[in-house]
């Protein structure tokens, strides 16, 4: 009787140590978005550039790249130079586009931004009431999805792209040498 | 007397401006709360969609309202940010799958906790309550107190 106590104790203990452990090395940051794996929510849109509306169906049959971010977000600053690499990377190829969201923001704030860091070319989503933002599930900036030919979200990035994560996340997607979803 | 009276106007006093405010709201606003003060502010600490003061918590309420203004009902705006935000989106884990741990957990700990610390008192007290054995005194010992208790009475 005495041993079995002790035996359920440390059991417990163990069961405890292994439940922080786990969680110690989960990164706050990852929330998994429900929305990989599944269909792209449409959008239709008004540009940031004033000339019409931007819709994602009307890029359906390409790799999309759709980056959330802000004037107002210090790591979009941080990003923004990879994002003028892969703007170039994006021109060269005829199967891969880039689609910028602006959320919560103001087109003075944008074009400030473009002023400042300079304009990657590619187009951009002018969201100031979130609407795109939340209807992806879009927590903070910068926040990205790679959306697959067909419409499927293949996978999301959350926090600044980082130079190399094209050749090293995308594109093994893009040239289906990936089975999976995700990063 | 009096001071029932007393009692009975600051209880009126402390309640009525608590009703007052969810009497005077329209029944749709009212549905925009139930279902705001359920979904969490998901950039703030542990904050309902409701009380926070976050731009995406505002402009999650006005998606809220627009949402019940164009005759959506609770459940589907509920699964609405479900479907985008996932489980962390509401503050109250829902009693599915691995959440049944969250829910009923510390009251299985508690169950056995208790369990665990009736079976220690009862083990103390039975221990408490067993006579103790008496001394066993050898024949030598008895001689010397025999001896001892004479030398006394010397």
């Amino acid at each position: 009787m005495k041993n079995s106590w002790k035996i359920v104790l440390l059991l417990s203990l163990v069961v405890i140590m292994a439940l922080f452990a786990g969680g110690l090395g989960n990164n706050p940051r990852d929330i998994p978005s429900p929305i990989i794996n599944k269909s792209a929510s449409n959008f239709t849109a008004q540009a940031l550039d004033g000339n019409g509306e931007i819709s994602l169906a009307d890029y359906k049959g390409k790799w999309v790249l759709l980056n959330f971010w802000g004037s107002w977000c210090v790591s979009c600053v941080s990003e923004h130079p990879y994002l003028m690499e892969l703007a170039k990377v994006a021109r060269g190829r005829d199967d891969f586009v880039i689609i910028g969201v602006d959320f919560r923001d103001t087109v003075e704030g944008a074009n400030s931004f473009f002023s400042r860091h300079g304009d990657p070319g590619y187009r951009h989503v002018f969201d100031p009431k979130q609407k795109v933002a939340i209807d992806w599930g879009v927590y903070g900036a910068p926040e990205s999805f790679l959306i697959d030919p067909t419409g499927m979200v293949r996978l999301k990035h959350t926090g600044p792209l980082y130079f190399g994560w094209f050749e090293k996340v995308a594109l093994p997607h893009i040239q289906g040498k990936t089975g999976g979803f995700g990063e | 007397m009096g001071r029932f009276f007393l009692l009975f106007f600051l209880l009126l006093t402390t309640i009525s401006p608590l009703k007052a405010a969810s009497l005077d709201e329209e029944p749709s606003e009212a549905m925009v709360r139930v279902i705001a003060k359920d979904l969490r502010c998901a950039v703030c600490q542990n904050q309902s969609v409701y009380e926070s003061n976050s731009d995406l918590a505002k402009d999650m309420l006005e998606i809220i309202r627009e949402k019940v203004n164009a005759g959506d009902s609770e459940a589907a705006i509920r699964d609405y940010f479900f479907q985008r935000y996932g489980d962390y989106i509401y503050l109250e884990p829902t009693k599915k799958g691995m959440n049944l741990l969250l829910w009923f957990g510390p009251l299985a700990g508690l169950l056995i906790g208790g369990l665990a610390l009736m079976a220690a008192f009862k083990k103390w007290h039975k221990k408490s309550a067993e006579v103790k054995p008496k001394a066993e005194i050898n024949e030598d010992m008895q001689d010397r107190i025999a001896k001892e208790l004479k030398d006394i009475e010397v």
